[in-house]
């Protein structure tokens, strides 16, 4: 294969070709196996420095890309916006302009705002990892959802997979959708007709519904999105205990689930709201997979973009 | 590239090969003592030279060669100076690093910078007793205090020259040339 990476920054995967996809999780593979020696650790970026700039809060995502960075010997500084200079009222364009004149090779950032990454990257010369912006896109996140469905069924061609939730708010979903149809997987996006936009019918390949039944019956692979708290209250649906009732992963949901589907979650989960504790804890459930792959995948990420950091 | 010399056939690539494994041969299976050893190729071209190896060591000496395939891509110290990331292979170690006996096979020993990675490659891996050396070319312009155990054959070759080696595993011919190197 002739395939070369030459991307300096990671932003969305409705950017990337399904070659380029399928490069960070044939890269992501071998990385894995770094963790699983005695010796956790490969001098990969050494010398290099990566910034983690969490302008909006994250625990997993941060903790990953951190011990992704450590692993593969980078310098690494944290940045989190409520001590950073933002709050002085600097424009994020500044900061990141005085972060990247200490010689920076790689920021990896979070924000709020849709779009924050692809606009920083275009006044960067160092790489640009996106680590989650706004309802936009999270790529990490899906192609770490990717990377498990395809250590499981070896290839996503054909595959059935239901991501139910707040798909209108979830950059996990828009990521996973991009990546999933990109490599041949069928995708239904299901929950409540306030939360799943009819307009994804539009999308070759994705169907949208709003039942679990039909959701449930047929699929390879479930995604869980986590409702966050602030939807419950806003009108979104009824109640907290109707929606768990109706769209959650339960006793009474499950049954048309098939029992070697695989169960997923980003994480972090609402016990008893989105997904059951005995499903989430359950046999079908590869939720703490998901984190161990989401450290290879990330990896592989930096690996490849900071080979590419002129 | 049009500028290909070929500097040796199927014939004598095969006779290089054999060069070698009757070298291990001679260090770790003499008549009366049996050593236990064991082969890493490097990608990419080490890799079949590895099997190659083996095979000709375990039908001679009726004794089993555990082989490795070793990527040191992480390893490098190029990060950033090349034009574009080669793909990352499999690594594959079917057997314990600690305590081994450890041959490296490489296809060309140059500047000898890809056999100090595999040195920190092998190290994260395990603690060997013993590292040997061997490749089918030693062009003999190393920037490393490091060199071959076992080389299949010298050849002189100016620095502007690359030597390529092709094998019927991956290029579907065996070959050696020497070809123009533009950096």
């Amino acid at each position: 294969m002739d395939f070369k990476w030459t991307r300096k920054d990671l932003l969305s995967l409705y950017d990337l070709s399904r070659e380029e996809i399928e490069c960070i999780l044939d890269t992501a593979q071998e990385f894995k196996k770094v963790s699983e020696r005695k010796v956790k650790k490969v001098p990969a970026l050494r010398g290099k420095t990566v910034v983690n700039f969490f302008v909006e809060p994250s625990t997993r995502t941060r903790i990953s890309f951190e011990l992704a960075e450590q692993r593969l010997s980078a310098d690494i500084i944290n940045v989190a916006a409520d001590v950073s200079s933002l709050k002085k009222g600097e424009t994020l364009l500044d900061t990141v302009k005085n972060i990247e004149a200490l010689q920076v090779d790689l920021v990896v950032l979070r924000h709020s705002a849709t779009g924050a990454q692809d606009f920083i990257a275009k006044h960067l010369k160092c790489g640009v990892i996106n680590a989650g912006d706004g309802a936009h896109s999270h790529p990490t996140q899906a192609l770490l959802d990717i990377f498990t469905m395809r250590e499981r069924f070896g290839s996503l061609e054909g595959l059935n997979v239901t991501i139910v939730g707040d798909i209108l708010h979830s950059r996990v979903a828009r990521s996973d959708l991009w990546g999933l149809t990109k490599l041949g997987a069928n995708v239904t996006l299901a929950g409540p007709a306030t939360l799943v936009p009819e307009e994804f019918n539009c999308i070759p390949n994705v169907r949208v519904c709003h039942n679990m039944k039909d959701a449930l019956e047929g699929a390879d692979v479930v995604n869980m999105l986590r409702i966050q708290h602030e939807r419950q209250t806003s009108g979104f649906f009824p109640s907290t205990n109707e929606y768990s009732k109706y769209f959650g992963l339960n006793s009474g949901t499950v049954k048309y689930l098939r029992k070697d589907a695989m169960v997923m979650h980003p994480g972090p989960i609402n016990r008893d709201v989105e997904i059951a504790s005995e499903i989430a804890d359950g046999p079908q459930s590869v939720i703490l997979q998901q984190v161990t792959n989401g450290l290879a995948v990330r990896m592989a990420v930096l690996f490849l973009v900071a080979e590419c950091v002129k | 590239m049009g500028m290909e010399k070929v500097i040796c056939e199927a014939a004598a690539v095969n006779s290089a090969i054999e060069t070698i494994a009757d070298a291990i041969i001679k260090d770790f299976c003499s008549d009366d003592k049996i050593e236990e050893f064991a082969l890493a190729g490097l990608f990419k071209q080490g890799v079949p030279l590895s099997h190659r190896i083996a095979k000709i060591i375990e039908k001679k000496c009726n004794i089993k060669v555990p082989v490795a395939a070793l990527d040191i891509s992480m390893y490098r110290d190029d990060f950033g100076l090349r034009s574009a990331l080669p793909l990352i292979n499999e690594t594959v170690i079917p057997f314990d690093m600690d305590m081994t006996n450890l041959i490296l096979v490489d296809d060309v020993l140059s500047t000898g910078r890809t056999i100090r990675a595999a040195l920190d490659a092998v190290t994260d891996y395990g603690r060997p007793n013993l590292i040997k050396l061997a490749v089918l070319v030693d062009r003999g312009n190393v920037e490393y205090p490091i060199r071959a155990d076992y080389a299949g054959m010298n050849l002189q070759v100016d620095a502007d020259k690359k030597i390529k080696v092709e094998f019927t595993e991956n290029d579907g011919i065996d070959r050696i040339s020497e070809i123009k190197w533009k950096k």
